[in-house]
Parts: C-alpha cells; sequence; structure tokens
C-alpha cells in the first residue's frame, strides 16, 4: 500500500513518479505515437517560443498580482522570476480539444488514452471487468451501466477526456476550472498549501497546482472509486494520484498531459501523450445538466449502441 | 474632488460608502423559518401573492419534503431524483455561497449540489429569447451601492422554495445585494413571474455573515446516495431502505 500520510511522503511519491517517467519531458516523450494530426498541428505553430514571448507580455501586465504573490518570497532581483520562462502563465480562456481523438475528427477521448492505460491489478481488473461502458470493445447493448446514466457527477481525469469546451480562470490563490458537461466546476488551489494528509474521497479530489517553469502541474488526490477514468470503463480507485501538466504553447494552444499513478488500480503509472486544447475566444460555457428524464430519453434513444426505443412516452 | 464642499476626501468610491467587494463565502444569519435555523426564507413564503390557476395548479401538484403541505411517501421534489437546483431555491437553502468577482463577472458557487453561476457584468443585456435552463440567464449592475442582478430565461422544472411554489418561463428574478459592512450581505429577492403569480412576489432582505475561514465543500447531490439520505434523514416518514450497503 502506498497511501499518503504526509507531505513530504506526497512530493516523495512525485518525484518517484517522475523518475519512473524519466524526468517526464512530455514533448520529448519518446514511444508516444502520434496522432495524424499532430505533426500538422506542430507544422501550423512551428515558432512557439515566439509567440510566447509575446503572450508573456500579455501575462505580466494581466496577472502581476498573481504572479508576484507566487515571487513574493524571493528577494528582488531586475531580471524576471523566471528566466527561463518563455511561455505564457496565463491559462485562461475557452478551450476546447482539437478534433485528433479516437476517430477521425473526433475531440476528446484521449486526454486518457487507452492504449497506453498499464497492466491491471486483481481489484483493477475486477472493476473492469465488472464496466459496461456505452462504447469502445467491451460494451454491450441493454447491460450499459456507467456511471454517467444516472447522472452521476463526473470528475478528473474522465471530465478532461470528454470531448466538450472548459474554461480557465485564475484568481490569486487559486484556479478554476468550468466544464461545459455536466456543469462541473473544480477548484485547484494555487496559495502554496500542501495536499491534505487524509482527504475525505470525493469525485473531484483535492488539487493543488504550481508552475514549474512554464509548466502548470496540478496534483490530486482524495478521489473517491465511484467514477471511471474514461468512457471504457477503466477504474479510478481511492489511491489516485492524478497529476495535469498544463503548458500554453502559444496564445491559441493549451497542451495537457495526464498521469495517473493508482497502485490499486494499475500495475504502473498510466503516462498519456500530451493532448492539444485549442482557444475559442468567443464560446461562452453554457448550461448543460445531466438530468435523470432527460438523460434516460436521451440515452435510449441515441446514445446506447443499441439504440432501443425511449422507455417514457410523454 | 472635495474642493467643492471642503470635506475630508471620501472613500475611493464615488458611489457611497458601502464596499462594491461582494467576494467571500457567506452563511445566511440563524433567522429562518424556525428559530436558530438559516435559510429557507429569503424567498419568503409568508408574501407569497395569490396564485394566477396556473400557479395554483403547479403548487397542487408538489409534493414537498417540508412544510405543511409534505405528505410522507409522496414526496415528489425534483431534488430528490437530484434535478439541478437554480436561482431563486438556490438562494434559499441553508448552506454557504461564494462569491468571487472577477473583471466582467460574478460568480457564485454554491455548496449545495456544487453549482456555479455567472452574472454577466461587462454591460451586455438580457437575451431576446434564451433557452428555458435551470440557472436562468443573468446580468448585473451596480446601482449605488447595491448589485442589482436580473434573470431570466428559467425552465419550469425547478420550484422557486422547497415548499413546492412554482417558477414559470416567464420567471424575472431580481436580486439585490448590499454589503452593509465587512461581514454582513444583504439580499432582497423579488419574483416577478405573471404565469404563476398575480402581483410581484417582494420578499423581505435576509443578511448572510462572511465567513472567512470556510470554503466551499465538495457536495454532489448523487442519486443513489441521496436515495440513502432521503429514505433516512430527509423524508417525514423517515423510512429506513431494504439494501443495507455499507
Amino acid at each position: 500500500m502506498r497511501e499518503v500520510k504526509d507531505v513530504k511522503e506526497v512530493e516523495e511519491k512525485i518525484a518517484r513518479v517522475r523518475l519512473r517517467l524519466g524526468g517526464l519531458s512530455v514533448p520529448q516523450l519518446p514511444l508516444l505515437p502520434q496522432p495524424p494530426s499532430f505533426p500538422f498541428l506542430r507544422r501550423r505553430f512551428p515558432d512557439i517560443r515566439l509567440a510566447g514571448a509575446c503572450a508573456l507580455i500579455g501575462v505580466v501586465l494581466a496577472f502581476a498580482p498573481l504572479h508576484s504573490a507566487q515571487t513574493s518570497m524571493q528577494p528582488e532581483t531586475p531580471k524576471p522570476p523566471d528566466a527561463s520562462s518563455q511561455l505564457s502563465h496565463d491559462l485562461s480562456g475557452v478551450w476546447m480539444q482539437y478534433p485528433d481523438g479516437p476517430a477521425p475528427g473526433v475531440p476528446g477521448m484521449n486526454a486518457v488514452d487507452e492504449r497506453f492505460r498499464p497492466p491491471f491489478t486483481p481489484w483493477g481488473q475486477a472493476r473492469f471487468d465488472a464496466a459496461k461502458p456505452m462504447q469502445g470493445p467491451t460494451a454491450v447493448a441493454g447491460q450499459e451501466n456507467a456511471p454517467t446514466l444516472h447522472c452521476d457527477p463526473d470528475g478528473p481525469p474522465r471530465v478532461l477526456n470528454l470531448p466538450n469546451p472548459f474554461e480557465i480562470i485564475q484568481i490569486p490563490g487559486r484556479v478554476f476550472m468550468f466544464f461545459e458537461l455536466g456543469h462541473v466546476w473544480r477548484t485547484i488551489w494555487t496559495d502554496g498549501r500542501a495536499l491534505p494528509k487524509d482527504p475525505d474521497p470525493s469525485w473531484l479530489g483535492y488539487s493543488v497546482g504550481k508552475w514549474e517553469g512554464d509548466t502548470f502541474v496540478v496534483d490530486t488526490i482524495g478521489f473517491n472509486d465511484k467514477l471511471w477514468v474514461d468512457v471504457y470503463g477503466s477504474p479510478r480507485s481511492d489511491q489516485m494520484h492524478l497529476t495535469e501538466r498544463y503548458r500554453r504553447l502559444n496564445h491559441d494552444t493549451l497542451e495537457l498531459q495526464i498521469t495517473m499513478d493508482d497502485p490499486k488500480a494499475y500495475t504502473k503509472v498510466w503516462a498519456n501523450p500530451p493532448k492539444l486544447h485549442k482557444l475559442e475566444p468567443a464560446w461562452e460555457i453554457a448550461e448543460w445538466f445531466c438530468v435523470i428524464e432527460e438523460e434516460n430519453a436521451y440515452s435510449d434513444t441515441i446514445r446506447k449502441p443499441a439504440g432501443g426505443i425511449s422507455t417514457s412516452p410523454k | 474632488m472635495s474642493a467643492q464642499t471642503g470635506k475630508p476626501a471620501k472613500t475611493q468610491d464615488a458611489d457611497g460608502p458601502l464596499s462594491h467587494d461582494l467576494s467571500g463565502v457567506w452563511m445566511q444569519y440563524p433567522q429562518g423559518d424556525l428559530p436558530g435555523t438559516p435559510g429557507m426564507n429569503t424567498v419568503n413564503e409568508r408574501y407569497r401573492p395569490p396564485l394566477t390557476p396556473w400557479g395554483q395548479a403547479r403548487l397542487d401538484s408538489a409534493r414537498p419534503l417540508v412544510g405543511p403541505k409534505a405528505v410522507p411517501g409522496e414526496e415528489n421534489s425534483p431534488t430528490l431524483r437530484c434535478d439541478p437546483d437554480g436561482p431563486p431555491k438556490l438562494l434559499n437553502h441553508p448552506n454557504p455561497f461564494e462569491i468571487v468577482q472577477i473583471p466582467g463577472r460574478m460568480l457564485m458557487f454554491f455548496e449545495e449540489q456544487h453549482i456555479w453561476r455567472t452574472i454577466w457584468a461587462d454591460g451586455r443585456p438580457l437575451p431576446k429569447d434564451p433557452d428555458p435552463s435551470y440557472l436562468g440567464y443573468a446580468v448585473g449592475k451596480w446601482e449605488g451601492d447595491t448589485f442589482v442582478v436580473e434573470t431570466i430565461g428559467f425552465n419550469d422544472k425547478d420550484w422557486a422554495d422547497a415548499y413546492g411554489d412554482p417558477r414559470s418561463e416567464q420567471t424575472h428574478l431580481t436580486e439585490r445585494y448590499r454589503r452593509l459592512n465587512h461581514d454582513t450581505l444583504e439580499l432582497q429577492v423579488t419574483i416577478d413571474d405573471p404565469k404563476s403569480y398575480t402581483k410581484p412576489w417582494v420578499s423581505p432582505p435576509k443578511l448572510h455573515k462572511l465567513e472567512p475561514g470556510w470554503e466551499i465543500a465538495e457536495w454532489f447531490c448523487a442519486v443513489e446516495e441521496d436515495k440513502a439520505y432521503d429514505d433516512v434523514v430527509r423524508k417525514p416518514a423517515g423510512v429506513a431502505p431494504e439494501s443495507n450497503k455499507k
């Protein structure tokens, strides 16, 4: 059991994870096959450094309070707080996944990428076997038991995986994420607090974030085991330590790389390739709640593979 | 600025002496329907105007969990199947909310059901024909020291309070917030819903206390958990569920 006992252990655990990942530097992850459209995106945004430098001017103006709060402990120096900073530290905006999902033209569904899933533990395998997803190879029409079907709340990392936009808002000490799916919002504490020692299991977990160079690193623990990590039924246990790494590659592009360390469900750390998101400056997050009655009708007629008959004619 | 009157300079806020910063976690004072209970009277049933026939029919079909109309075993509150809660009922629950102000927007985070709501404060008008929704479409602006929030575009699926009073899609909700002092937020709610009520429903102002040490916790409505909770605690009949889950 690798339970979180104190902050130091958490930090050591993160260090271990990094070690296992070979000092995770996302763009250079060598073993990751890139989705077909990825090279296209690279061609389209060849000079991320220039764009990042331009964006940096904006972030200094727009987020001076946040930035100075982070550096207030450091002695005054004439140079920028982080001399290596090239990319913007302003992640705010409405973001939508690029259409490089599992199927051509489909966004989402691979920020958590099943192709990179490590072997299950026996517990994880039992959970996975019990899951009856609505899509994928293990889907069985008429037997679907996704938590979504009874409108259970969605949480990370699954909520990051669905093909729907989210908005990021940064205020001093906190980053908010607003997901259109399920109208879910989450808080990432950036006031320097440590992860809690013994958090109550929850749908969203407890998140803290900090900047490591140009990467905003979010660590989350304290999940319950009621939610899946993806739409295919891969489990999430209460021992999961989730790490999200965000980088604003240029003004229009946000990169997200997800790593899951869940020793109860998986025999190894599950590291996913980075997924790109596009800024949608004109979008506003709409109201989309999961409502049981509507959901049942929608599921029966559209979402379930069998595409059955609506149960409650009105 | 103060040259004309010769008085000492006022606070930098030229509009008045009260703060225009509403941010913080707020909790109702314990002056609810029952002594010592908070909430349940921001929308105050004692001030409810007469119902229209449509409104009366809706109220008659409602089976609330609380109040004189509650019938054990027949409850049909939307909350029981975890339907989303919206204003004004959301403001009426005895649970804290947090206000965050950012340029162009005011955000409200409710502990109840983990709901967030956007109030646009960038000068945009109310939309002309919004889609009906649980939260409605809200815009806000300062009138003197009062932050006035106008909301339209509701659906008629949520109640206006815990007693089953209806909320139609014609509801025009007005909330008036004033920060009376550092620790106290006043909220006055007016419901203008001509489809449900024969007159505007004007509730008296309700006070909220700043809770600087609080953080909004995660409280989602999940059907399975909610059913167990309802059966044991919330329904008046209080019957234990048959399945004894751990």
